[in-house]
This record gives structure tokens, sequence and C-alpha cells, in this order.
């Protein structure tokens, strides 16, 4: 059992703010991933979580308590490591029973834990090697056995599968899907690759600077981005953005830029009508747009085809609009070649708009 | 032809380049070991020589009528009392000129040790956690506290002698171990934080954490985790500190003067200004000294482990 609640925390190092305004509810069992580039305070508040970073300013509950500066060995938390940090004078054995050693468990519990939590991560015929002797994705296994033996309160994970080659870190993710299925503890994961976080995460917290920029499902945070910084870190390739304004047009709202004019749908229309002329930025993602579908009215988008990219189950196309280049996401089924003229039909109920001096959602921003 | 012979240049191993190079090499290896090792050779071969044969022209690498005179005159001949009056007695061809603190050597070694032991244990006892503290604890002052540790190095001793011959003074300690055990101290210590400091900075900062994560307190994770990676460091240290204390000159000829205190390089020294000089004994009282830095050497060479660390964090 283990709710996490962060109450206006701050951290900083010097002059130089890591975490500013922080309130956050982790409710138990659920899997939160910290989301954000390098530098953005994800494992900072990681770090607070474990005890392992003072605050500067704030509370951090644990359930009912306030944990500001108790120690990480006597908080009911466990961590995994981006560099595995196992220790390297220790047997994998060793290494997994350690954290239950220190907790004084008798020595047939610890054995039993370590040999359970070994044959789940299909490491049992490694317990006797030392860590150099391990390959990069049977060192993060036994990190994770050596987290998951204890089981924790609070399972932390800081950046476990960027070490892991391609290939691996997709079937680690769905391992790590499955141990917080099974193990029924709350997950606070940091990454910073927005896929992991979409596959992984109950609720994705975006950070940027210190700063929160937006807590949702992984649906929310990629269907209803807040600003512009949450739309294009998500979706690969990003979102394109095109500059324009808005336009009242046939009893509806509309988005011009130049020879494009994209029609809102009803929700949009009837939350920025009375709107006319204002400055805005329109966001697209590049699969919402379909090249075999005849445009409805106010939906289609007249481009040039600079290049093709097949990515095998698509393929990207590489326009030039309206002086912008940007990128589409389009089936296979029709062939486009270099230089041809396409018209693309939007999926009107999709569009993004954002205002260019805030940068904020014009669309989603209601709730701050 | 010229680009037939350049086209199959490489395809054999060049024979004749790579013999000079290995040539060369075993060259410069056995005139570095001849530098490093003669000396030593002869102290150890001029010590089974007599007075007589020491001074012979060429000198006698392989003496021809060794003798164990010179231990003797350390190990057993320590309680006979020499005088001026029974040195004059002696043949000077045959040597015999045992010196006057001959009895001397063996206390003064024993002297010795307990100091370096106990320079060697409060060294670890004091600079490890200070080591592991600046390391991998960040608190206000940390960095100056390296580096004025660091500037304490840069003095030399020499400078240090009044003040610490002034401390030494009102502590009421000169002419006890004690004066030598504080004082080589404050010489070591900085050394000994600087060398652990750098290792622990090198262990990674994850491993810190993983291990209080696993439950251990700062202490703990200091001595479960960070001292058993340690070892080849903690190794240098031990022979460092060992050494110094052992070979220490200047500070011990100033706060002894009785052999109640003396330590082994004062009284070797000591024999050099007696009335007559053996330089056959020197070099046995010179061998003598050697032995205990080599036991302690050769015990602790085989914890001088490298690469232990690896696979402790992707590389």
């Amino acid at each position: 059992m283990a709710q996490i609640r962060f109450e206006n925390v701050a951290k900083y190092y010097g002059s130089v703010l890591a975490v500013d305004k922080l309130n956050l509810e982790i409710r138990d069992k659920e899997f939160v991933v910290l989301l954000g580039p390098s530098g953005c305070g994800k494992t900072t508040t990681l770090n607070m979580i474990a005890g392992l970073e003072e605050l500067s300013e704030g509370d951090i509950w644990f359930d009912e308590d306030i944990v500001n500066f108790m120690p990480p060995h006597k908080r009911d938390v466990a961590m995994v490591f981006q560099s595995y940090a196992l220790y390297p004078h220790k047997s994998v054995y060793e290494n997994i029973a350690f954290g239950l050693a220190m907790r004084k468990y008798p020595k047939a519990e610890i054995d039993k834990r370590v040999r359970d939590a070994a044959a789940r991560l299909h490491i049992d015929h490694l317990l006797d090697r030392r860590p150099n002797q391990l390959s990069g994705g049977q060192r993060q296994r036994v990190a994770l056995g050596r987290a998951m033996v204890r089981q924790p309160a609070v399972f932390l994970m800081d950046e476990p599968l960027s070490n892991l080659d391609a290939a691996l870190r997709v079937s680690m993710r769905a391992e790590i899907k499955d141990l917080h299925q099974t193990m029924q503890t709350t997950f606070v994961y940091v990454t910073h690759d927005q896929a992991e976080a979409l596959t992984l995460a109950d609720r994705i917290v975006v950070m940027k600077d210190g700063i929160v920029q937006q807590v949702g499902t992984p649906d929310e945070i990629y269907e209803q981005p807040r600003n512009m910084f949450v739309a294009s870190f998500l979706g690969n390739p990003p979102i394109n953005y095109l500059e324009g304004e808005l336009i009242a047009s046939g009893g509806r709202m509309a988005f011009r830029r130049d020879g494009l004019t994209l029609s809102l749908n009803d929700d949009a229309s009837a939350k920025l009508s009375g709107q006319d002329g204002r400055k805005a930025i329109l966001g697209i993602r590049p699969e919402d747009v379909d090249d075999r579908a005849t445009p409805a009215e106010g939906g289609a988008i007249d481009g040039h085809v600079n290049f093709v990219m097949p990515i095998g189950s698509d393929q990207f196309l590489n326009m030039k609009l309206e002086g912008k280049e940007l990128f589409f996401r389009v089936g296979k089924e029709t062939r486009h070649g270099n230089g041809e003229e396409v018209t693309l039909a939007a999926n009107l109920d999709r569009l993004h708009l954002f205002d260019p001096e805030t940068q904020k959602s014009l669309l989603w921003d209601q709730g701050g | 032809m010229s680009t037939v012979s350049n086209t199959h240049r490489y395809r054999e191993r060049p024979r004749l380049p790579d013999l000079a190079r290995k040539l060369v090499i075993f060259c410069a290896s056995v005139i570095l070991l001849v530098y490093v090792l003669a000396p030593f050779a002869w102290l150890v071969s001029s010590s089974f020589q007599t007075e007589a044969e020491i001074v012979s022209v060429p000198p006698h690498w392989i003496p021809h009528e060794p003798t164990l005179e010179n231990f003797e005159a350390i190990f057993f001949y320590g309680e006979e009392e020499v005088t001026y009056e029974s040195r004059t007695q002696a043949d000077p061809a045959s040597g015999g000129y045992i010196p006057s603190t001959a009895k001397d050597l063996l206390p003064a070694m024993w002297n010795s040790f307990q100091v370096a032991v106990a320079v060697v244990i409060l060294n670890l006892l004091v600079g490890v956690p200070a080591a592991y503290a600046m390391a991998k604890i960040r608190f206000r002052g940390r960095n100056a506290s390296i580096y004025t540790i660091l500037t304490t190095r840069v003095i030399p001793d020499i400078a240090l002698v009044v003040p610490f011959f002034l401390v030494i003074k009102n502590l009421g300690l000169l002419d006890s171990l004690g004066s030598l055990i504080l004082t080589y101290l404050a010489v070591t210590v900085p050394f000994t934080v600087f060398i652990l400091v750098s290792y622990f900075e090198s262990l990674p900062d994850d491993l810190d954490k993983a291990a209080r994560i696993d439950g251990c307190s700062r202490f703990q994770t200091m001595t479960r985790v960070f001292l058993p990676l340690a070892v080849p460091s903690l190794v240098a240290v031990v022979l460092f500190t060992f050494l110094t204390s052992w070979n220490e000159f200047l500070l011990a000829l100033m706060f002894t003067q009785t052999p109640a205190a003396q330590t082994l390089p004062i009284v070797v020294a000591s024999f050099t200004s007696d009335f007559t000089i053996s330089f056959s004994f020197i070099n046995a009282a010179g061998v003598v000294a050697v032995i205990p830095p080599v036991i302690v050497a050769i015990m602790f060479e085989r914890y001088i482990v490298s690469g232990l660390t690896a696979g402790a964090v992707k590389g």
C-alpha cells in the first residue's frame, strides 16, 4: 500500500531550479511514468521519492505520513537504475539477496525469494556468476530481481531500458508491464522515451524545465495535449505545426493559412466562436490524414511531395505545403512519387490549435 | 618493380624491424634493471663481506670469504659493550668495527614497526570515512575541504618541523613514539584521503544509491559496498603509509633523543657518526631494515587486483 503525494515540492541545486511547484498524487498500485527530455527534473523527482535527494521546499507524503527527511533505507521503496548499479564484488545471488539480508530476513526466506525471482526472470542459471560475466540484458534482469524480491510498496525505475538494444527494450517493456500486474504495487517510472511512456503508463506526467506540463492517461496526453511542448514531445515523427489564423466561414470556425483552409469540428467551433481573426498555430499529427478518402468539405490538404520514405508498414510523405515542410504518414496501398501533387483528407476531429504567444492549446487548456 | 614490391610489402610480418624493436626493448629493460637492482645487490653482497673485502678493488660482487659476523653483531652481540678501547684492539684488516650503538638496532626496528602499524591503522580509520564522505556526500564546503587537505601536502616537511616541535613539546610528547605517530599521521592522512577520494569518486554514484535503497545506512554503504571494492586502493594506502613511516628520518631526528623512542633510520644513520665506521655492518643493518617492508609488500601485493569494478555499470 502506498500512495505518494507531492505538495508544492521544489528542489534547487544552489541557484539552479531542478523541480518547481510540483503537486502530484500517485495513487496506490498505479503505474506512473515521468516523461521529459534530459534535465527536466524527472530523475530528481524520482530521487526525492526514494529519499536520495532532500527537498528544498514542500512536502512528500507516503499515505498519511510526511517523509521529507526519512532516509532511503527506512522507506519501503526499491529502485532499478539505468546503469543497473549491481555490486561488482557480489554474485548474482548475493546481489539479489542483499536488500533482504540487510533487513535481516531469515536465510530460508531469502533463498526462497531469490530463487523465485530468478526463475521468474529466467536468470536462475546465472546465480553464481559475477555481474561482469553477464550481458546487458541479463544485468538488467538481475537489477529487476534485486528490486522485486523486496516486495516494496513503491517500485522506482530510472530509465531502466535505455542501455538495452532496441529489440530487447521492446520485450523487456512487456515484462515490466507484466511485473506491474502481478506485483500489484505502485510503480514510478522515469523515461525520455515516449513509446515506453505510452505503452507502460496508467498515467503520464510530462515535465519540462522542472515544471509539470500535463498529467493524464496516455490517450489524454496524446489526443489532448495542453501545450505545444507536450504535443510535439509525443508522436513520431512529431506533430506538424502551421501558423495561420482563425476565420469564421459558413457558420463555423476554420483555420486558414494562405490557400489552405481547414474547417474545425463542432466542439472546436463552439469553443472558439467569435474569435475571428485570432492568430493561431495548427497542429496536425502525421497520421491524421488519409490519401485515399475523399476529403470532407473544408478538409483537403493539397501539397507537393518532396520525397517518400517507406517504413515497411506505411510510408512517410515529406510534403511542401504553403511554404512549410510537413511529414505525413499514409498507407502504402497508393504509391507516391517524388514531385507528385497530392490531396490528403485531414481528419478534422483531430486537429489541434495553439496560441502562438503562450503556446497553450486553444482547445484543451481549459483545465489549467 | 617498385609497385610490385610495394603491393606485397605488408603481406608478411616485417621480421627484421620487429626483431630490432624487441632487442631495443630488451636492452633498455636490462639497463633499467641493473640501474635499480645494482645498489641493492651491493647492499646484500657487502653485508656478507668483511670490512677488508668490502674495500677491495675491483669490488667482489660475490663474497670470496662470506661471513655472518655483521648479522651476529646485530642479533647476538647486542649486549656486549663496545668501547673505544675494545675497538682499537680489533684487527683493522679483518674489520670487526662494530658500532657502539649496534645493540640499539633491534629495539629501534621494533619502535619503527610499532609506529608504522599504528600510522597505517589510524590512517585507515580516519582516511576511509573522510574520503567516502567527500566523494559521495554533497555538503557545504565539500570542495573547500578537499582543497584544504591537498594544500597541506604541498608544504615541505622541513617547514613544518618547528611548528610540529612546539606542538609536540607542549603536549609533552617529546622523545616518545606518540610524537612520531601524531606527526606522521599529519603527513600521511592527506595523501590517504586524496587517493581514496579519487577512487571512491570513480565508483558510480548509482552504486551508492542502490546500496542505500537496499537498506544500508551511510556507514553500512561504506563498509559493505565501497570498502570491498576499494581493496586495491586500500593496499596502496597501506603500503604508502607503512613505508613512509618506516623510512621517515627528519621528524624522527627532531623529536626523539633516546633509544627508547628512536626509529630505525635514526639508529642506522648514527652508525656513520660513530668513532669508527664499519660499512659492512651498516650494510647488514640496511638489509635487516629492508626485510619488514618487503614482507609487507609481498603480503599485500596479491590484493592489488585491477578491474574488480568491471561490470558494476554499463561501460
